[in-house]
């Protein structure tokens, strides 16, 4: 792994215990998302979350996030058990979730002006983030003007400016093409290599989970639990085509695969997936 | 485009409306021959027309129309706002409420003129409690639709970047998300309370468009009347393209 940045960072781990999910359900059944799970992430750690659809993986972000309560269990941040949604536990959504109403530099200072931050020096903050992001040129630019990726961008910026000590994403990048996607993927790695955080990060694509994160955590079909653990021991910027990086590859696709047949099997056979 | 060319483009379908409408009133006259006191030809309605311009009387009546509707609409907004705001954030206030408001929706102003009069008497306060009703609804509903209808993900991206109070997450998340559907509302009920001033002026009144229309039916002066009912249109048109402009203004999904 790279060395660490010098300055401090803002950077927290996060216990999870016997935690599990269940949903009330439509019918009279309950549904288990989660199968109780323990996790332990270090601070500065990147974790990326796969599994087949359904398998709880964000539902378990959003236990971490503190919109949904968990059934069974806890999760800690920094030792602190997670109640409610908090500015110290950032998030970037798959579908952007910029606020349509504000350009650009007020997207990404809107957590800074909730922290209490003086209005200048609030933007002077976003705009040292939106440059990280390249995205200077567009600071007064309404969310509805930009592309996709551009949004996304925004979004990266918006989450690390508020300095917080976990960011949890969910698919950021699910909705993108496949170049704006890798684009994105340095970007973020850019931004998190100046920026210590801690990521819980939430994907479908293998590829993107080896070539981002330090730990690929696969989880099972539902009820979600985990199924492999595994720390991905390559230096940034990794390659693709290496053969460290495809046996990486090839032993999550192996895992992968006996959920993935589970799933079609639970699904009756000749079912398709869900995405 | 430049930006005489777009407003010569937004004016001209209303020209050749107004011709129109000219050209078969002509005819309807020529060939009837309808009593002037029935149906004026539109010269004599346009000399009615120019006359009341000139004399300022159609000023005093549109404008004293209008003061009532802007006074019955921002007492509507001022309570159907926050009214809205309560019942789409809460389901259970809205459960609460919104049977009551369904009773009395489908009620036209029309029926509340002799309440009106019983309860305020023949002054202004009765002829706005009028206007109040057809502008109270619109607002309402649009309100309580836009707040029901923000992103929830908004909502939830709202929670993790500070809005840790449901004050604040309403103030800097809600509000903002649901306030292009709320002017809309109030652009409508402006729309609909312009269209109640007949209704609101029938009762006693001693000066406004629905009064010169009322008034030219018993003198038998329908040039009168058609004066009346052009001016309610015009200002009907002019009144909405204002409020076009000031919502593209203020919306961000415009």
């Amino acid at each position: 792994m790279t060395a660490p940045e010098a300055k401090p960072v803002n950077s927290k781990g996060i216990s999870i215990q016997r935690l599990g999910v269940t949903f009330p359900g439509s019918g009279s059944e309950p549904v288990e998302a989660l199968r109780p799970v323990d996790l332990e992430i270090a601070p500065g750690e990147f974790i990326a979350l796969v599994g087949p659809s359904g398998c709880g993986k964000s539902t378990l972000l959003n236990v971490l996030a503190g919109f949904i309560q968990p059934s069974v269990g806890k999760a800690l941040v920094g030792g602190e058990p997670v109640t409610r949604p908090d500015i110290d536990h950032g998030m970037v959504f798959q579908d952007y979730a910029l606020f349509p109403w504000l350009n650009v530099v007020d997207n990404v200072a809107f957590g800074l002006e909730r922290q209490g931050m003086a209005r200048d020096e609030r933007h002077a903050r976003a705009r040292e983030f939106l440059d990280m992001v390249g995205l200077r040129d567009f600071v007064l630019k309404r969310p509805r003007e930009l592309s996709g990726g551009m949004k996304q961008r925004v979004a990266l910026a918006r989450a690390f400016a508020t300095d917080p000590s976990i960011i949890l994403m969910d698919e950021p990048f699910g909705a993108l093409d496949a170049l704006t996607r890798r684009f994105l993927q340095h970007q973020l790695l850019d931004i998190w290599q100046r920026n210590r955080k801690t990521v819980v990060f939430v994907t479908h694509s293998v590829q993107e989970a080896v070539y981002l994160s330090t730990r690929v955590v696969v989880m099972t079909a539902r009820p979600g639990r985990i199924k492999l653990d595994q720390r991905i021991e390559m230096e940034h910027p990794r390659d693709f085509s290496s053969a460290a990086f495809r046996d990486y590859e090839k032993l999550i696709y192996e895992q992968l695969d006996e959920e993935l047949a589970k799933t079609f099997n639970l699904e009756g056979g000749g079912g398709v997936f869900h995405d | 485009m430049n930006a005489t060319a777009k407003t010569a483009q937004n004016v001209l379908p209303y020209l050749w409306a107004a011709i129109f409408i000219v050209v078969v009133w002509q005819l309807v006259v020529t060939f009837t021959k309808a009593h002037v006191a029935l149906l004026p030809p539109p010269l004599l309605a346009a000399e009615t027309f120019l006359n009341l311009v000139i004399s300022g009387k159609l000023f005093i009546h549109a404008g004293a129309s209008l003061g009532r509707v802007v006074a019955a609409w921002l007492i509507a907004a001022v309570i159907a706002i926050p009214l809205g705001l309560a019942m789409g954030r809460s389901r259970r206030f809205e459960s609460l409420v919104d049977p009551v408001i369904e009773l009395f929706r489908p009620i036209s102003p029309l029926a509340w003129i002799p309440l009106a009069i019983l309860w305020f008497g023949i002054g202004e306060t009765g002829k706005i409690f009028i206007i109040f009703i057809a502008t109270f609804f619109p607002i309402l509903l649009n309100t309580v639709s836009g707040v029901k209808g923000v992103d929830p993900v908004l909502i939830r991206a709202g929670q993790v970047l500070g809005c840790d109070t449901d004050q604040a997450l309403f103030r800097k998340v809600i509000l903002p998300a649901a306030m292009p559907t709320i002017v809309v509302g109030l652009r409508i009920s402006f729309g609909t309370g312009w269209a109640a001033i007949i209704a609101a002026e029938l009762v006693a009144a001693q000066v406004g468009l629905g009064y010169l229309i009322a008034d030219g039916m018993e003198i038998l002066r329908s040039d009168l009347v058609l004066v009346g009912m052009a001016a309610i249109g015009i200002l009907g048109v002019l009144i909405d393209a204002i409020f076009r402009a000031i919502n593209r203004h203020f919306a961000w999904n415009a």
